[in-house]
């Protein structure tokens, strides 16, 4: 019965917003996060999740409120008009991890159960 | 070359999302983009009449959407998909995290701009003082970021219209060759993130579409000297408001039997300003745009009183992937014989996948030019526009 409830309740993972540890921001809130994601500031470097990840798909929906269209269309003009690279992808939230820890200006976003002492959680998603 | 498109247009569909990189070290990054686009003159009249005119070499009733490159849909030929279709191609090479080189090339179904086929939009040198700098410096050739869509007019995927519009966007100089800086920052603690860009350099652009075939007939030349502008931006939360001056010498002319250049309208290194204010939203599904933008080339002692005004005002919602939009824009000249124009757009974007977007637009323009023969004229246009990135 136990194992049944599991299977019942969706796997909804927390998803935090995470920098480097030398990074002084201690908050953020997540539209200030998005900013850096839809290329509106260059204070930090985005780490994107793989295309198509259900946590990228979340991360759309929640904390930067567009459709990956949209996202695309911004990049877009910024990458045809000499103004921005789009954010590097990787392919799991270990990679997106590692990157944060090893580059003082990231910011990423991974599922809570997967932070350690390597990434500074500055945001929770609900 | 409409068939020649599709044949490169097509396979795309079936294209991932993305850059292609190469090279042993990935240092090498191959993106593009394209649009497919046709339209249809449903009708149209001038001075009162839709008996058929001609206007210079064009059969009307007809209406111009592409300034640059004299994009004109006549009623006589049916769709056309010949006038704006387009497929551009970037490659840029990082030599190091703060050194890259990026080239541009765009081949487009119509291109009358001597020696422009194909295009090289962009050619140029991105250098940062560090990777976390927040200067950038780039030297090259580039499109004039004049108004807000000025860079990006033929990136179709990056704005919801079939083309941002014509009343507004349209130059016959539209590049320059010459650097640029960047400084981008974060005001504060807030939300708010700025932008500053400035730019100098000049273009000479030799039979350019626009004079030529436009106005003067006769091989016409123009170039833009001393260009000098600059542009400040703030966005927060969706909203993205701009501020643009331009200073550059203007020269017109064409060449007389002896060689000589004969200026016209005596525009010989005559100084000129362009500036524009813009504010768009894109929040909570709701999309505003909007610009007001005004040319000057004012010279009391020559006659010269060229104003150009220009506005654009559109409304849009986003339903998941459809994104409906109203638009109005409009221009104006203030000297006598007015030349102007207003417009009214219902446009629909699909987003078919990722990377790729479909748009059904129907234009309503009336031309208010007070010129004594007939001009443009007013039309109905229907246009549609298969429109990617890759």
């Amino acid at each position: 019965m136990p194992t049944l409830l599991a299977v019942a309740i969706p796997a909804r993972a927390e998803l935090v917003i995470i920098v480097n540890p030398a990074n002084p921001a201690t908050r953020m809130f997540p539209s200030q996060a998005a900013q850096f994601f839809l290329g509106g500031s260059v204070m930090f470097t985005p780490i994107e999740q793989a295309e198509g990840s259900p946590i990228r798909a979340e991360f759309y929906k929640k904390v930067l409120e567009k459709e990956p269209a949209q996202v695309q269309a911004i990049w877009s003009k910024l990458a045809f008009t000499g103004k921005g690279k789009p954010p590097a992808e990787m392919k799991s939230s270990a990679e997106v991890k590692k990157a944060v820890a090893e580059n003082p200006k990231a910011i990423g976003y991974i599922e809570k159960s997967a932070v350690d002492d390597s990434v500074k959680v500055v945001a929770t998603v609900q | 070359m409409k068939n020649a498109l599709a044949a490169l247009i097509l396979p795309l569909y079936a294209a991932s999302a993305g850059a292609t990189d190469f090279g042993t070290d990935n240092s090498w990054h191959l993106t593009g983009f394209y649009s497919l686009t046709g339209a249809k003159v449903l009708s149209g009249s001038a001075l009162g009449s839709s008996a058929p005119w001609t206007y210079q070499q064009w059969k009307c009733p007809c209406t111009i959407q592409g300034w640059e490159y004299t994009a004109v849909y006549e009623k006589e030929k049916g769709w056309q998909f010949d006038q704006e279709s387009l497929l551009g191609l970037q490659i840029r090479k990082d030599f190091s995290p703060t050194l890259s080189a990026t080239a541009q090339l765009v081949s487009r179904a119509l291109n009358p701009n001597y020696g422009s086929r194909p295009t090289v939009d962009w050619a140029y040198v991105t250098w940062q003082p560090s990777v976390d700098s927040e200067w950038t410096f780039q030297a090259g050739r580039f499109r004039i970021p004049l108004y807000y869509y000025s860079d990006y007019l033929y990136i179709g995927y990056a704005y919801p219209w079939v083309r941002p519009a014509p009343d507004v966007y349209g130059w016959p100089i539209f590049t320059y060759n010459g650097a640029n800086v960047t400084w981008r920052t974060q005001l504060g603690e807030s939300e708010w993130a700025a932008t500053v860009h400035a730019w100098t350099g000049s273009y000479e652009q030799h039979d350019d579409a626009y004079d030529t075939k436009i106005y003067w007939t006769d091989p016409t030349h123009e170039a833009w000297k001393q260009i000098v502008g600059a542009y400040v931006s703030a966005n927060a939360n969706g909203l993205d408001v701009r501020a643009m001056f331009m200073t550059y010498q203007d020269n017109l002319w064409q060449n007389g039997a002896d060689g000589k250049r004969n200026y016209l309208l005596d525009v010989h290194d005559q100084r000129t300003r362009i500036m524009g204010l813009s504010a768009n939203l894109d929040r909570d599904n709701w999309l505003i745009k909007s610009e007001v933008d005004r040319y000057e080339q004012v010279d009391a002692a020559k006659g010269l009183n060229g104003i150009y005004k220009y506005a654009l005002f559109g409304v849009g919602y986003q339903f998941g992937a459809w994104t409906p939009m109203f638009t109005m824009s409009r221009y104006r000249t203030v000297a006598a014989p007015i030349e102007g124009r207003n417009t009214r757009y219902l446009s629909l974007r699909w987003d078919v996948k990722r990377n790729m977007a479909l748009k059904l637009q129907y234009d309503v323009t009336k031309d208010k030019s007070e010129y004594s023969y007939p001009f443009w004229g007013d039309s109905k246009l229907l246009s549609v526009s298969l429109q990617g990135v890759f």
